[in-house]
């Protein structure tokens, strides 16, 4: 992960350029299994969106739940890219947060079914038990990775395994109510349930809290001590070794607080989405949540862009699913093209140096090298 | 149920061979991601290949005899086989290609490969059967178990060496064994093996000697992928004959894992590998016993953690104990002049 | 008989202007020793690398066995028979000692190594040439002696006839070198030629025959037969008569004992040591001078005293307290600033942005950061005044580090580490690798905090830098403070050399006065 600080404008050109290409090549798939690839494509990528029109009523909008879908979908998405952004801009590969959510769903779970609160405590005591139980599951790699030197990319990876083993173990010996037809605990109560702000949709008080996660995150990284710390670790250990800064602090703290936001996303699945847990709570979507963080550039601020055009990608998935004989998965080959392409650096330079060997000469190359040396 | 019967029950021959045969699919996958590991260009993407592989060998197996009608019935299998490996080493090649050529960060290719996989098996296999979940409908051809004459006369020996039921083990498991023993020959007892252990310890010196990194690189990249696609095929062409979606359910990351509790050596992977086999084996017998079988499954990740930890904890005490060695002899040197 | 190799009128700039070698004219005859002198900076590893394909000369040629070559890289050097031992070993840990050596060339018996083989080469080379080693020890588990013959001889089983020794003797224990003088020795005897890099005349005196001395990128002691040459006459030769820029100075205001540094020792984590026993005040209002070739312990001395290593023994006390193994934060709060002799690792952080750059030691403390919150905007006004007070030439505060030349991040290090009110100022190699206006402008700036009456630790290996700003000067050699003095005109280069490269010592009484 060494990014360096390019150009602002270039860089986006860039990402764009690649989401293009992405799409593009997208698009030529679709077309060698569809019959109907560009109806498929067409509701892939304007299917989220609500369609406005005028009606007797005055204006009307229709689809408003699919457009419900691809908000509560960003929203995990925004969450999980929030913790890698953080722990990824401190350069530390954790690959932790898909456990992570599976622990914050889990401790959001625990407090939803066993505590009776009124609404707003109880809401906010399960978001707590959440976000406090992913920071300690972050903690802990952190401190191996800090004091030990264990690589966090196996820590991470095994951690993930303990993770979902603890919250199938606990599932189904103790929470699991056994006149559901599958494997799952009873429907939280009322009280934890997050309330629904936008009617027609699913979307919940979630939102808002997001929105708050962003800033959160946003503010942590440009405006606090421990913010500076975590990006000046990222950009270069030693000095910020030099200069004073903890630096193993620093790094524990990177991935516990990755863990907090990972477990947040938990704590959205199951309290927001499905108002139970479930055997599968997430499908792979703590890694997904890299991809949002790639296309941000880990910058918080960027990250709810990402992760709506991410979760646009998914909502539009499903609904051309459902509307044509393209299968969904077709968007995590698009994925797939996305973040190698992102990733490959050194593609643009090299294809620049490429175009200039085209354009001059080899004589004109050497000339120029030489009149470089002798201008010394 | 008690302990005694718990006991009994693992002791069994039969228990054995179910770790046997559990095994092979983390074994073969796990000399891949050793190889890539030893050459300093660690694969994450263990999980995807293995997946491709399995995918693949599925499909080309089944429509191979459609394609190809004039070949004998028993190549079929084994082109769908060729299929996976082929697939899983081109991906194991875009993997090297955008890292070493491109600048590629490793951890995010080989993810997106993990991804390409599990979205790309599902949209093909939706795309020639209409089932996102399987391919229960196609008529896929196994990899041949072999199974030794003469030996179920003996009794145990038969469940030993021939399996639970007495079908054999599958060619995979063979194979597991014979590469097993072919890969420690080969990184310890040729000069290839010896160029790419120099090129992951010190990439430096191996330069300095005229060894060509970037290529040993992209070799332990492919053979990565060549192991992974065996344990694939294990999985959908040998007891199941069946493509299931996401159906290495994380092999890929467990043989990764071996890699590392093994302490990065053949012997020791293979074992770790065999370890992990037999806790997912002894999970399930607790199961019939009504033990939850997330116990057992908790034990080799957190012997791993451990393992890191102790690996790194020893390897300090080693630099400051060689240091002290070499601070006193210093001082008697001192006192000599 | 003609010489093995001769580099003719050699000339190697750099892209950023440096003149490594300037008309540089240097043979080698068959079968001697020939020691190549000089400081750092002088010019000697450059024409080494070029001779080894490691480096192409900017012009000049060279001529092997008689014919004009062109070397392109090492592996070309390799086949012509010339073999270099760097200072930093390529050696593959977990391997034995005989895989190291035949690494790359392994000899085969069909498709697999022949290990019986590649011990037997080892042995015979081993035997041949006088180098002890253990073919079957792993590499991690051997000390650094070992390891260097097991360089050499990887150098031997390639053919090599014309060896280029890098400074060996800088890691070596006292007795080691000793094992080392005899394998070269042996060496020769067997018809091998050996050009052994080094700066420690008493070596030169002992091993070689003949010796190159170059200053400056220029040969000033061409060839010589070491019997009719003196260490003093070496000395002079490699640290020369310069004209001294004398800085105006007012009168030294000498204070209280800003630091007190007491018995100072580190040894690595290879267990060698690198200070000892290294005691010395300074003074307010004073710069005392480290002077002292490279690799005497300077750089650990400074490391030590910022706080990123721990010391083995010894205390530094700052304003009554002892500072030493808590980390830098500590040193720093306690009034302690330093300027890095690692520039670029760690003075600055490319990535960041020079205010970001500016604000690391004091991120945490008001008026940047009041109840837990961060004020960009107070690290902003900092910026701007700190690029004005100091002249640095920049698009804006926000431009990344990277962005800038080599004396503009200086100035951003000198800037941070000035404007933090230090008690005491450590600089190390303040200067090096630096245009000549930011280095003036880094030197106005360290008497200019002298002359405010704080503590300046100036460590430069440019003695001519030394000599005209420090009021007191301590050499450092071989872990060790050789000598402490008083700066004035009677002190001379040729003087400070000689301590310099360990040809005297000052009396233990002398120097306790001089504390």
């Amino acid at each position: 992960m060494t990014e360096k600080r390019k150009p602002f404008l270039l860089d986006l050109l860039r990402i764009v350029t690649v989401i293009i290409v992405a799409l593009l090549l997208g698009f030529l798939i679709t077309v060698m299994v569809s019959e109907e690839p560009v109806a498929a494509f067409e509701s892939l990528l304007t299917g989220p969106f609500p369609k406005i029109s005028m009606g007797e009523a005055g204006l009307q909008l229709k689809g408003i739940n699919r457009f419900g879908n691809w908000l509560e979908d960003s929203i995990t998405l925004i969450l999980v890219g929030l913790a890698v952004a953080v722990v990824f801009r401190a350069q530390q590969f954790s690959l932790g947060a898909e456990g992570q959510i599976y622990i914050g769903a889990l401790a959001a779970g625990i407090v939803s079914l066993f505590i009776s609160a009124p609404l707003a405590i109880h809401i906010g005591l399960a978001l707590i038990a959440a976000a406090l139980a992913g920071f300690i599951w972050g903690w802990v790699p952190g401190v191996l990775k800090a004091y030990v030197n264990a690589d966090e990319i196996v820590s991470t990876l095994m951690l993930n395994v303990i993770a979902i083993q603890i919250y199938r173990l606990l599932l189904t010996q103790w929470l699991r109510n056994p006149d559901a037809g599958y494997i799952a605990t009873e429907f939280f109560p009322e009280t934890a349930v997050l309330p629904i702000i936008i009617p027609g949709t699913r979307v919940t008080i979630a939102l808002i809290l997001t929105v708050a996660a962003i800033i959160g995150t946003w503010f942590l990284m440009m405006r606090t001590p421990l913010g500076y710390e975590l990006r000046v670790v990222g950009d270069n250990l030693k000095f910020a070794e030099y200069g004073g800064v903890n630096t193993k602090r620093t790094i524990a703290l990177s991935m516990a607080i990755s863990g907090a936001l990972a477990g947040l996303a938990g704590a959205h699945l199951s309290m927001g989405l499905l108002k139970q847990l479930t055997l599968n709570i997430s499908l792979g979507i703590g890694f997904e949540g890299i991809v949002v963080a790639l296309l941000a550039r880990n910058d918080p601020k960027a990250v709810p862009l990402a992760g709506l055009f991410y979760g646009y990608l998914r909502t539009g998935a499903q609904i051309m699913e459902r509307s044509s004989d393209v299968t969904r998965e077709v968007v995590l080959i698009i994925q797939a093209i996305i973040i190698i392409l992102i990733t490959a650096e050194r593609m643009l330079p090299l294809l620049q140096e490429w175009w200039k060997k085209r354009r001059h000469s080899p004589d004109e190359l050497i000339a120029e090298a030489q009149e470089a040396a002798d201008v010394v | 149920m008690s302990f005694e019967t718990v006991i009994s029950s693992i002791f069994t021959l039969a228990f054995i061979a179910t770790v046997i045969r559990i095994s092979t699919p983390l074994i073969l996958p796990a000399l891949g991601g050793l190889f890539s590991e030893l050459a300093g260009v660690i694969n994450i993407a263990l999980e995807g290949l293995m997946l491709a592989a399995a995918f693949f060998g599925v499909v080309i197996g089944t429509f191979s005899p459609q394609w190809f009608p004039g070949l004998p019935f028993w190549v079929h299998p084994w082109l769908g086989a060729l299929a996976g490996i082929l697939v899983a080493m081109l991906l194991a090649w875009i993997i090297a290609f955008f890292h070493l050529e491109l600048g590629a960060d490793i951890i995010l290719t080989a993810l997106a490969i993990n991804i390409l996989a599990q979205g790309g098996t599902v949209f093909i296999m939706f795309a020639l059967t209409g089932d996102k979940g399987s391919t229960s409908t196609l008529a896929s051809p196994a990899i041949p178990n072999v199974v030794i004459p003469f030996v179920n006369n003996v009794p145990g020996l038969g469940t030993l060496l021939n399996a639970e039921n007495l079908t054999g083990y599958n060619i995979m498991t063979y194979a597991a064994i014979i590469f097993t023993v072919l890969v420690w020959i080969m990184l310890y007892r040729t000069p290839i093996g010896a160029h790419l252990r120099a090129v992951g310890e010190n990439p430096a010196a191996a330069a300095s000697v005229g060894i060509n990194v970037k290529r040993v690189q992209y070799m332990a990249l492919l053979l990565s992928g060549f192991f992974s696609a065996l344990g694939g095929i294990n999985l959908s062409m040998g007891y199941l004959t069946i493509f299931q979606a996401n159906m290495t359910a994380g092999r890929g990351f467990i043989a990764l894992a071996a890699v590392f509790l093994g302490n990065k050596n053949p012997i020791g992977t293979v074992i770790a590998a065999i370890i992990f086999g037999a806790a997912t084996a002894l999970g399930a017998q607790m199961g019939t016993l009504n033990v939850p079988n997330q116990y057992i499954e908790m034990i080799p990740p957190f012997v791993t953690i451990a393992a890191l930890v102790i690996y790194n904890l020893r390897r300090r005490a080693q630099i400051a104990a060689s240091a002290r060695k070499f601070q006193e002899k210093m001082q008697t040197e001192q006192e000599v002049v | 008989m003609p010489p093995i190799v001769e580099l003719k009128d050699i000339i190697k700039v750099y892209p950023n202007g440096v003149v490594a070698n300037k008309h540089v004219n240097f043979s080698v005859e068959q079968g001697e020793i020939h020691a190549l002198v000089g400081e750092n900076g002088a010019g000697k590893s450059t024409l080494m690398k070029i001779l080894y394909g490691l480096e192409q000369p900017t012009g000049g040629k060279i001529i092997l066995n008689g014919a004009p070559v062109d070397i392109q890289n090492p592996h070309h050097a390799i086949d012509l028979g010339i073999g270099m031992v760097h200072q930093n070993f390529m050696l593959v840990p977990s391997f034995t000692i005989a895989q190291n050596i035949v690494l790359g060339r392994e000899p085969r018996r069909g498709q697999f190594i022949n290990t019986e083989e590649s011990i037997r080469i080892t042995e015979q080379l081993s035997r041949e040439y006088g180098l002890t080693v253990d073919p079957t020890a792993r590499i991690e588990a051997t000390p650094v002696g070992m390891r260097q013959r097991v360089e050499i001889l990887k150098t031997l089983y390639r053919g090599a006839n014309l060896l280029i020794l890098d400074e060996p003797t800088a890691v070596l224990t006292p007795q080691e070198t000793d094992d080392l003088f005899e394998a070269v020795r042996r060496l020769v005897d067997q018809g091998k030629t050996v050009i052994f890099i080094t700066h420690k005349l008493v070596e030169v005196k002992e091993i070689s025959d003949r010796v190159t001395v170059m200053r400056h990128g220029e040969v000033t002691g061409d060839a010589i037969y070491t019997r009719d040459i003196s260490e003093e006459d070496i000395a002079q030769l490699m640290v020369g008569r310069k004209v001294l820029f004398r800085i105006e100075k007012p009168e030294q205001q000498r204070g209280q004992a800003a630091a007190t540094i007491n018995n100072l020792g580190y040894i690595s984590e290879t267990g060698r040591p690198l200070l000892r026993d290294v005691s010395f005040n300074v003074y307010a209002g004073e710069i005392l001078g480290i002077a002292g070739v490279e690799g005497n312990g300077q750089t650990e001395l400074a490391e030590l005293l910022s706080g990123l290593k721990p010391p083995t023994t010894g205390e530094a006390f700052i304003g009554g307290q002892s500072v030493l193994g808590h980390g830098p934060r500590r040193i720093r709060q306690a009034g302690v600033a330093h300027i890095p002799e690692d520039r670029l690792t760690n003075g600055v952080s490319l990535p960041s942005s020079i205010a970001e750059n500016l604000v690391v030691d004091r991120y945490y403390r008001s008026p940047y950061t009041r109840q837990g919150v961060m004020y960009p905007r107070q690290i902003r006004e900092q910026a701007k005044a700190l690029m004005q007070e100091f002249d640095i030439r920049a698009a804006s505060y926000d431009s990344p580090m990277g962005a800038l030349s080599g004396g503009n991040m200086q100035k951003v290090i000198v800037a941070r580490e000035f404007s933090s009110e230090p008690v005491l100022l450590i600089a190390a190699q303040p200067t090096r690798g630096i245009d000549i206006g930011a280095s003036e402008f880094v030197r106005r700036q360290l008497v200019e905090k002298r002359n405010e009456g704080k503590a300046v630790l100036l460590i430069s290996a440019d003695l001519a830098e030394v000599m005209s700003l420090a009021d007191r000067i301590a050499v450092m050699y071989k872990g060790r403070i050789a000598g402490i003095f008083e700066n004035g005109p009677h002190l001379t280069e040729e003087e400070l050399g000689l301590y310099m490269l360990g040809l005297k010592t000052q009396p233990p009484a002398e120097l306790e006065k001089m504390l």
